[in-house]
């Protein structure tokens, strides 16, 4: 047994209103630099939608994580001979294009046009050459079904539905979206640290943040490919790659990072996980079937005596350990099992988990009314069944978070539903006490569980949303440096500006 | 008290150490050079008998017999010193020498100055006839080569007896090969005529005066065989230009090559990512 600690993150995406507030704040912090323009370490996508850059979960074009060959976990990108051989040319790296090409507008011409007959305007001037462009493309423009007969339709999740479902799918009054905001999963067996022939990408010990050095990276790219989230970027300014760095700064200052602090709909939670570094291998052989259950089990509960003893023989502080106990993440993934790994079968172990939503997968409209409001009014029953008359396909949120496996979304629907129930039951009093507790029954959960979600789903403080641990950052540093000379050397920016050819 | 008498010992300790270092650089910055005739006389063998004899005629570079009376000895020495230097700086007598020698100018031989001196004080030594002219090999002992011979050590189809490595690698004659030889050296199609002919060159092949070749050569040195050979395939190596009807099948040759190339790159990354956005849109659009 090897017990390591992990600062994990829920998207609870019930709750997310697609406002790219925390894209936003991520730019502004991170990526406002030259050569960075086209990032966006976090961003928001529509689903069904083809995502940023343009498919990225079509694997068979990207080649990003891994497969099982021959029994092997193998990285679906190369292997040693393949990455020799396409050292000076990684053959599946997205284009600008793919990603789309920044642009600012040429402001400066409202004022400085000549008097003409017609208004000035503000053209657009793409961000990379300087010169005047057409847009085509942007990082999100697909939102809202933006474009949807092109770009959702392409949405490669789709081809989990038969054809009658997606028929249906387009249908005016079934039209369904939700929202699917997107960061770095610091995975425990990453795919961008295996690719990178460099040796540039690193799992830091203390909290499990997967980060890049700028000062080893060697711009081969493979990392980018290698990453079947996309999820790391080439700077063509200083050419050398970067990636989420889940804001461990501000980490291990004691605040959250900007796109979970910043967040509107308040649906991101951040907490530590104990898991088994022994078992991540085997986890991720598994079968696609029993991928997210692997996954659950390789998490260890942070109040087993047996399990506290392991972490501190591995040097994982009291502070560590006491926040793991405490964490908002351990809650949602393993005790309530409702928190689900974005594609599980990319098998990097993705330790970003997500409560699938429900509203915009259950309402439905009956006679020009909400089904669900007429539900409501007598009673919440019909809810129960109506999770296989979904109007987005279960099969759909199967393919998202499950690898394919319905039963594991639906069991934690069934539970999302009874916490609904159960609380209107208590709340409101106009559902039957039978029906609460059939509901309860159905979601295989209890009375105090279900008040427990509720209460870290509807009403939790920061301090419950944000279980940041005391990241000792000075003792994990004190064998190789100095923490006071690293504290006067380490201020804003980089400490070695990374260059071309440094 | 004791402090203070420490402290003065210290102190004198060190301006002696200090006294003793400047001594130590003075002795050595204040030597006379060495002006040993002796060590003229090798260095003349190493680096002027390429170029120059005493008293058997002109090679590439004059002959040294009686230099010293026909020079000052200021200008020989700052001569020997750099002449490209003086060549550069337009000094009269240097440019006539030039002129007088098919413009082959004397190459700067990175002396220093002891050993400029040295060379000098045996130049003068022989033209007071203190010491003896060396005598050195001359076109008459080499024997006679063969240029097909010549022709292949020259291209590295044979190697040097002595490892050298070929010709070509650096050094190109017209009309050998569609692509000449290497760029690095001169072009030696002329050679034979520019140096004076066999006279010139054996000197030239027997001490390489030149840095690079002297670098190349001094440890590997060439036989006599083989430089008759490499003079004989030199004399006949006459044409001036690369023939025009080469160039065609070099383009050629250019382009099936490249084309090649590029086959079997589409070949091998047949599957390669070239466009995912746009090729969605396109395909949307046509359906």
């Amino acid at each position: 047994m090897d017990i390591r600690a992990q600062v994990s993150m829920v998207f609870h995406l019930d709750k997310c209103i697609g406002c790219h507030t925390c894209s936003v704040a991520c730019k502004n912090i991170w990526t406002d630099r030259k050569g960075t323009e086209y990032m966006w370490w976090n961003n928001v996508e529509t689903k069904p939608g083809t995502g940023y850059p343009t498919l990225w979960e079509d694997q068979e074009k990207y080649k990003g994580g891994w497969e099982k060959k021959g029994g092997e976990l193998r990285l679906k990108l190369q292997g040693r001979l393949g990455a020799l051989t396409n050292i000076f040319f990684n053959p599946y790296l997205p284009t600008v294009d793919d990603y789309y090409e920044p642009w600012t507008y040429d402001y400066e011409n409202l004022f400085t046009a000549p008097e003409g007959d017609d208004q000035p305007t503000a053209r657009a001037i793409s961000m990379i050459t300087g010169k005047h462009m057409e847009i085509e493309a942007g990082p999100n423009w697909d939102d809202d079904y933006g474009g949807s007969p092109v770009y959702a339709s392409n949405d490669p999740n789709l081809e989990a539905l038969t054809d009658d479902e997606r028929e249906q799918m387009s249908e005016i009054e079934r039209v369904v979206f939700f929202y699917l905001p997107r960061i770095c999963n610091h995975c425990l067996n990453p795919g961008c640290v295996a690719a990178c022939p460099a040796g540039a990408i690193y799992k830091r010990g203390e909290d499990g943040i997967v980060l890049l050095s700028q000062e080893k990276c060697r711009a081969w790219r493979m990392c980018i490919s290698g990453c079947p989230y996309k999820k790391t970027y080439f700077n063509w300014s200083t050419g050398k790659s970067e990636k989420c760095i889940l804001c461990y700064p501000r980490l291990e200052s004691g605040q959250a990072p900007a796109c979970f602090h910043s967040c509107v709909g308040r649906i991101r939670y951040l907490g530590v996980l104990l898991y088994d570094a022994d078992q991540i291998k085997n986890a991720a052989s598994v079968p696609n079937r029993d991928l997210v259950e692997a996954h659950r089990s390789i998490i260890q509960d942070p109040f087993d005596p047996q399990i506290i003893a392991a972490a501190k023989a591995n040097g994982i502080p009291d502070g560590m350990i006491d926040a793991a106990q405490k964490s908002p993440v351990y809650k949602f993934v393993k005790e309530w099992r409702l928190a689900l790994p974005l594609h599980p079968e990319f098998r990097t172990m993705p330790m970003l988990f997500y409560v699938p939503p429900m509203l915009p997968v259950l309402a439905k409209i009956k006679d020009g009314k909400y089904d669900n409001a007429d539900v409501a009014s007598k009673s919440l029953a019909p809810l129960l069944s109506s999770l296989e008359r979904a109007r987005l396909p279960l099969q759909y949120m199967a393919s998202l978070f499950s690898a394919g496996n319905d039963e594991v979304v639906a069991a934690s629907y069934r539970k999302l539903i009874a916490v609904r129930i159960y609380m209107r039951h208590k709340t409101v009093g106009d559902i039957s006490e039978e029906e609460a507790l059939e509901a309860l029954r159905a979601g295989g959960t209890t009375a105090e569980e279900v008040e427990a979600i509720y209460q870290l789903t509807a009403k939790p403080t920061m301090e419950e949303r944000f279980v940041v641990p005391p990241l000792a950052r000075e003792v994990a540093i004190e064998q190789t440096i100095d923490p006071f000379t690293r504290k006067r050397e380490g201020g804003f920016g980089f400490r070695h500006a990374p260059q071309r050819g440094g | 008290m004791a402090l203070s008498r420490l402290r003065s010992i210290a102190l004198a300790s060190l301006v002696f150490a200090a006294l003793l270092m400047a001594a130590l650089f003075i002795t050595v910055e204040a030597a006379p050079p060495n002006q040993s005739a002796d060590e003229g006389a090798t260095l003349f063998k190493e680096k002027c008998v390429g170029c120059h004899t005493i008293g058997s005629g002109k090679l590439v570079g004059p002959d040294l017999k009686g230099v010293t009376q026909r020079q000052e000895k200021a200008w020989l020495l700052s001569w020997i010193q750099a002449p490209d230097k003086m060549l550069a700086a337009g000094d009269p007598i240097a440019t006539q020498l030039l002129k007088e020698y098919n413009n082959l100018p004397m190459p700067n031989l990175g002396l220093n100055e002891t050993q400029v001196a040295s060379l000098v004080a045996y130049l003068e030594g022989i033209d007071a006839g203190t010491i003896a002219a060396p005598v050195l090999p001359t076109a008459a002992a080499v024997p006679e080569g063969n240029s097909v011979i010549g022709k292949e050590l020259f291209t590295g189809v044979n190697r040097f007896q002595n490892g050298g490595p070929p010709c070509m690698g650096c050094h190109s004659v017209g009309g050998l090969g569609a692509l000449g030889g290497g760029a690095l050296g001169p072009d030696l199609t002329t050679a034979f005529d520019k140096y004076g002919g066999a006279a010139g060159l054996v000197g030239f092949l027997n001490a390489p005066p030149t840095a690079t070749m002297n670098a190349v050569w001094s440890r590997q040195p060439l036989t006599a065989d083989e430089q008759a050979n490499l003079m004989a395939f030199l004399q006949s190596a006459t044409a001036t230009e690369r023939p025009v009807e080469a160039l065609v099948p070099l383009t050629v040759l250019a382009i099936v090559g490249a084309l090649i190339l590029i086959v079997v790159a589409q070949l091998y990354w047949r599957k390669r990512l070239v466009s995912v956005r746009r090729a969605m849109v396109t395909r949307s659009r046509i359906s």
